[in-house]
């Protein structure tokens, strides 16, 4: 079993002019393998900062806390490092790569981890790619073509997944893997996850809307908001927030909080 | 260098003596003498922003003709299917033309058997119609000391589907200066894409002068690609030129990947109404390397289009400059010449410079440049790092992106593959000494 524990993380960002801004406050959260978290919470609370930060973006600074996998501090180890000890984030807005077909760049991402005389034959990587294909309803095209180039929103998302499965994690950090998907899509995308659940797999979903949690049923639901874990709980949290919204359970908590979309 | 004048008569004697036991025909002789005569006049050319005049190109004023090792081409892929030429040196190892191309009048040989074989085509034809030896200190010197070569002529409308290879290997094991010829002649309606390999065998110390003239006559349709993978002891000029036709198509897809000092000179002249030119060109740079290129294309016909792409990547302490040259001339009405110069700056000390140079004497014209010298992109470096890709790797792959353009115009999977491979390596060299 792996750990990925989260220590009063404090994380800011420089903005414009040289200012900076806190945006995580003290976040604690710890999950293990064999356990789908998510972490849900308005917009601009901080939820796609905590996944960047865990992964190691060097736009984010930790100013406080600590993170630490399997009981050792990542926060010194560059992001490559990260993922080989078993991170995974996908990302809302994926990188298009030219000239990089996606085959060679999920090999070369499979090699990354493994020792230089183990290296996979291509075999066993177009057996394991074939059928990850199958399972994400994908045509076997999309493989050769350049790394997210071209692709549409639902194409990214869907290529994603499959370098999750290619890639086989410890901990996925899926960040807003629902956005812009259709109903059809977002079945696909959450079979692909649900096809990893397991002992050796942990996940921590982030989401703005329940609609995605009936597919990937969450162990664990969190509420985030301004910065902090404000409430946990498990499955029946997210549908709670789905009827009353964020605004109900800010009240609720007490909060003095204002909200993005607060005015409307 | 030329200094005194009793030099200068004993080089035409020696060059003379040399022309002719070589049996070559008396037109040529007098060319070379010609062009030794005119050596002494002509200054070197001037590039923007660029100063090669003390590289050790014309050390070397004898004109030597010697038989090479062809054990030094035994590395070359497998010929099966290909059609190719190869030299070593001077001398040529092998041609395969199929044989109903050579039924078709296709023509695919060394330089000197042309000259002698094809004196009608060749006499007209070269450094004269694209290019005039008497341009600058360079080109005489090229018809001078011209010691290699090949040529090819592709009759009126005739479709090659299959690229024709040359492979022109400098052999290097001795002093003597590569002294090489490409001459293309692509008759009216002719289609056909064209690679050129060059390489060095051998640590010697020597200049490498290589010039490519196509002639695009009406209506062709041609591509010429190249992987330059010259060696770390030669100074190079490589001279490209193609001159278009009416409604002729020709294109340039090279990568300059040599190991030191290079001057390139690309350019095509759009003569005929509506001929259009794609003109794209790589280049990786590494320790203490210096490469100029000019890449100029010169808009002279009615609705013609000349476009300019160049990418480069600096690593280590080299030096590159791409100017972008769009040149429309009066009359030229309703042409377009577009160019994009791009490098990336993958170290510090080196030193990288795109120019966009625009000299338009026409009004109704579209013209437009996009210029920028940048780093690797940090969003996708990111990205590939997050899955487990460690930064050398990332930074390869992200770069391979940046060339993508001009690798994918490259006809033959395999001289893909070999274009990636070879900019791979000195990537990795590159990123050895960071």
């Amino acid at each position: 079993m792996a750990t990925l524990e989260v220590k009063d993380l404090h994380v800011e960002i420089k903005e414009e002019k040289e200012q900076t801004r806190e945006i995580l406050k003290g976040v604690n959260l710890t999950m293990n393998t064999g356990e789908i978290h998510a972490i849900m919470g308005p917009n601009g609370t901080g939820k796609s900062t905590l996944s960047q930060t865990i992964m190691g973006n060097s736009a984010y600074h930790v100013t406080q806390g600590d993170i630490l996998l399997n009981g050792e501090s990542i926060l010194d180890m560059p992001v490559d490092e990260r993922a080989r000890k078993g991170l995974f984030l996908a990302m809302q807005y994926p990188a298009e790569i030219q000239g990089v077909t996606n085959a060679e760049f999920l090999r070369a991402a499979i090699n990354a981890r493994r020792p230089e005389d183990d290296q996979i034959s291509v075999m066993d990587f177009l057996k394991e790619l074939d059928k990850n294909l199958a399972l994400l309803d994908m045509s076997e095209e999309m493989t050769e073509r350049y790394l997210n180039e071209g692709f549409s929103g639902g194409e990214k998302k869907r290529n994603e997944i499959l370098q999750l499965l290619m890639i086989k994690p410890s901990f996925a950090l899926l960040d807003e893997i629902d956005s812009g998907l259709d109903i059809d899509a977002l079945q696909v995308v959450s079979k692909g996850v649900n096809s990893m659940r397991g002992d050796n797999f942990g996940s921590l979903i982030i989401t703005h809307y329940q609609r995605l949690l009936n597919y990937i049923v969450p162990d664990v639901v969190h509420v985030m908001m301004d910065g902090r874990i404000v409430k946990s709980g498990d499955a029946d949290l997210a549908k709670k927030l789905e009827n009353e919204g964020y605004a109900g359970l800010r009240d609720e908590l007490g909060l003095d909080v204002s909200l993005v979309d607060d005015n409307r | 260098m030329i200094s005194a004048v009793q030099d200068y008569e004993a080089i035409k004697t020696a060059v003379e003596t040399a022309a002719n036991e070589h049996g070559e025909p008396h037109w040529f002789v007098e060319r070379r003498l010609a062009a030794i005569d005119a050596m002494q006049d002509l200054q070197l050319p001037e590039m923007q922003r660029y100063d090669f005049h003390r590289w050790p190109l014309m050390d070397n004023l004898e004109l030597n003709f010697r038989r090479s090792d062809k054990s030094l081409a035994d590395d070359l892929p497998d010929a099966d299917g290909r059609i190719r030429f190869v030299q070593v040196g001077q001398t040529t190892v092998a041609v395969n033309l199929p044989d109903e191309l050579a039924d078709q009048g296709v023509i695919l040989t060394d330089i000197f058997s042309a000259f002698r074989e094809h004196p009608r085509l060749t006499e007209k034809y070269f450094m004269d119609k694209v290019t005039k030896y008497n341009e600058n200190k360079l080109t005489a010197y090229q018809q001078a000391f011209l010691n290699s070569g090949v040529f090819l002529y592709v009759p009126k409308n005739v479709v090659i589907k299959q690229p024709i290879e040359a492979y022109l290997i400098q052999d290097s094991t001795v002093k003597q200066a590569m002294v090489s010829h490409v001459l293309i002649i692509a008759e009216e309606g002719s289609q056909f894409s064209f690679i050129q390999h060059l390489n060095t065998k051998g640590v010697v110390e020597n200049a490498a002068h290589c010039m490519v003239e196509v002639l695009s006559r009406a209506n062709s349709h041609v591509h010429f690609s190249s992987v330059d993978e010259l060696g770390e002891h030669t100074y190079s000029v490589l001279h490209r030129r193609a001159n278009l036709s009416r409604n002729a198509r020709f294109d340039w897809a090279v990568g300059i990947v040599n190991a030191q000092n290079t001057l390139g000179d690309i350019t095509s002249e759009l003569v005929g109404e509506g001929a259009h030119s794609e003109s794209k060109v790589i280049a990786v740079t590494t320790g203490k390397q210096s490469n100029g290129i000019n890449n100029r294309v010169v808009n002279r016909g009615k609705h013609t289009t000349a476009n300019i792409s160049q990418r480069g990547v600096l690593l280590e302490k080299s030096e590159l400059i791409f100017n972008g040259i769009g040149d429309i001339i009066h009359g030229a009405s309703g042409a377009n010449a577009e160019q994009e110069n791009r490098v990336l700056m993958m170290s510090d000390q080196a030193h990288g410079d795109a120019n966009p140079i625009l000299l338009i004497d026409e009004n109704d014209v579209i013209a437009g440049h996009a210029a920028s010298v940048g780093q690797v992109d940090q969003n996708q470096l990111y990205y590939l790092m997050s899955r487990g890709i460690d930064k050398e790797l990332a930074q390869r792959l992200v770069i391979r992106g940046f060339l993508g353009p001009v690798l994918e115009e490259i006809p033959l999977p395999e001289v893909r593959q070999e274009m990636i491979d070879v900019i791979e390596r000195k990537l990795e060299d590159g990123q050895h000494f960071n």
